[in-house]
């Protein structure tokens, strides 16, 4: 009994090191990338130099802002991450709840055409996706770099799965009191589906976020240019140190997780956590 | 996507009208050593990533499934990887293997000297595979997670009343009940490897030499750069068969599980 007790601690204890070394191992590169947006400059690729910053220089950031035109590169992401975000949650919502509960000839294979349409990623489509933006002549434009991304054949299914649980007698009796669709839609299912659609805002948001090969391909005007590419050209330049970079980076870091932190209670329960001590 | 074939079949430069030349693009990339060495690292790549991913996130998941105090914390934190923008994880990395950077500062004490990770053709593959299961791990670890905590207590309380061993129980008990999950993470791993180009784009830039150059990066230089829009979509429909392989084993995945649950 004694000797249970004991071997049961010990395991808590040599559980709860492991738990602290990974999570360390895991976290380590964002601290450190934090960490060095205040490094002086010659301090970063310092093999004798500490990590923490000896003396704190907050003026990277600053300059790293001055440097490009950063304040006008996180507008144009923010403004096509944030229409993306929107339009998805938006179309996944109704073609999510159209597929989930509307029984109609060939359902099944309106599903999987979508699923196998739209689920190629733009890594494959380049090259038809541009020709077609192209002839929209709407190259260098914000339509043109959020187009592709409007709506997410992975959302559509995702908001799908979580509405077919819901069970129809709650839609039939809001019909019977004469309800229309979208307010069935609104007021009944879009409550119970909330975790899975936080889960799918986050994922569009990071995803339009971190857009990086479709805009590089379809802008060529410094005007339109998002942060990554910034980003790109500034690592080009080899006159900028990296602290200045490693400020940018957490810059665009920032928002991502503010939106993870807002909505973190409902993504848990969305990824099905909500049994975890 | 058809549109792409179509034009794999074509010399379509943007600027002339396309001229039908059947299967030459096709030809001509078979025989370009560029062509089968990117074809070879990103079925590498694939791979290194779907395995180590898997098993990664399966370690993780068991670890914080132990239910030690705080484990929610770290997990939250551990999940922060995945959220971070892949611009900033790539040059966060760049700078953490410089040979002058933190991880050479790190290993210095275990005596191993200089190593320039990225520019050697030997290690920059690796590196860029560690970079990505870093990147994913944390995500499949909560993929893991939730169909750890759906399978039901009472089986591994019955098991241990036998007396099994934890070894066993994890042999007999975890493992068969996962199997859908883990087969899940294995095809979405290796979808998502299939289409990466930022990471060897920022922090190798494809090589050295050709090294670490995937499908999606020539299809961007040859359609983009050289404007072979036929010869790009022809590599294109490449990287689309590797992608339709693991699709179709999802989608059979998606019907199955359908069926089971209706």
């Amino acid at each position: 009994m004694m000797m249970d007790r004991v071997v049961r601690r010990w395991r808590t204890w040599l559980g709860l090191m492991a738990l602290c070394a990974l999570t360390l191992a895991f976290i380590f590169p964002i601290l450190w990338m934090t960490l060095s947006s205040f490094q002086a400059g010659d301090k970063m690729f310092d093999l004798t130099a500490s990590w923490i910053p000896r003396e704190w220089h907050f003026e990277n950031y600053p300059n790293a802002l001055g440097r490009a035109r950063f304040p006008l590169y996180f507008l144009n992401s923010a403004v096509i991450s944030i229409v993306v975000t929107a339009s998805n949650t938006l179309f996944c919502v109704l073609a999510g709840y159209g597929l989930a509960k509307f029984r109609f000839p060939g359902d099944r294979y309106v599903l999987l055409i979508i699923l196998s349409t739209l689920m190629l990623p733009i890594e494959v489509t380049l090259v038809p996706t541009f020709l077609i933006v192209h002839q929209f002549d709407w190259v260098n434009t914000y339509q043109g770099v959020a187009a592709p991304f409007l709506v997410d054949a992975f959302g559509i299914f995702l908001i799908r799965q979580s509405m077919i649980s819901i069970p129809i007698d709650y839609i039939e009796a809001a019909r019977m009191d004469g309800a229309g669709e979208l307010r069935i839609l609104w007021r009944i299912i879009v409550p119970q589906c909330r975790p899975a659609i936080a889960v799918l805002t986050i994922f569009s948001f990071r995803e339009s976020w971190d857009q990086f090969i479709w805009p590089l391909t379809v802008v060529a005007d410094d005007d339109m240019r998002t942060y990554p590419l910034g980003l790109v050209i500034f690592n080009e330049d080899y006159g900028t140190p990296p602290t200045e970079q490693m400020a940018i980076a957490v810059l665009a870091t920032i928002p991502v997780f503010l939106i993870f932190l807002s909505l973190q209670r409902a993504i848990n329960k969305g990824f099905g956590l909500s049994g975890l001590k | 996507m058809m549109w792409a074939v179509g034009l794999s079949l074509t010399n379509y430069d943007m600027v002339s009208t396309p001229h039908f030349i059947g299967l030459e693009n096709y030809r001509s990339l078979l025989a370009d050593h560029v062509f089968r060495a990117t074809l070879l690292n990103t079925l590498i790549y694939i791979g290194g990533c779907t395995v180590l991913i898997t098993l990664t996130g399966l370690g993780l998941a068991l670890v914080i499934n132990l239910g030690i105090p705080g484990s929610r914390y770290c997990m939250m934190a551990m999940f922060l990887t995945n959220l971070m923008p892949v611009i900033a994880v790539c040059l966060v990395w760049k700078y953490l293997l410089h040979p002058l950077g933190p991880i050479a500062q790190l290993l210095r004490p275990f005596g191993v000297g200089r190593v320039d990770w990225i520019t050697n053709s030997a290690t920059a593959m690796p590196a860029i595979i560690v970079v990505t299961v870093w990147r994913f791990a944390p995500y499949f670890m909560i993929v893991f997670l939730a169909g750890l905590l759906a399978i039901p207590k009472d089986y591994y309380e019955a098991a241990q009343v036998d007396g099994a061993n934890a070894l066993w129980r994890f042999w007999h008990i975890t493992i068969p009940l996962l199997a859908p999950t883990i087969f899940f993470v294995v095809v979405v791993a290796a979808l998502l490897s299939a289409r990466i180009f930022l990471m060897p784009y920022i922090i190798t830039g494809g090589g050295p030499g050709n090294a670490t150059r995937v499908l999606s990066m020539l299809i961007y230089d040859t359609g983009f750069s050289y404007l072979k829009m036929g010869r790009a979509s022809a590599i294109s429909v490449v990287l689309f068969a590797i992608m339709m392989a693991f699709t179709l084993l999802q989608m059979r995945l998606f019907t199955h599980s359908e069926r089971a649950g209706a």
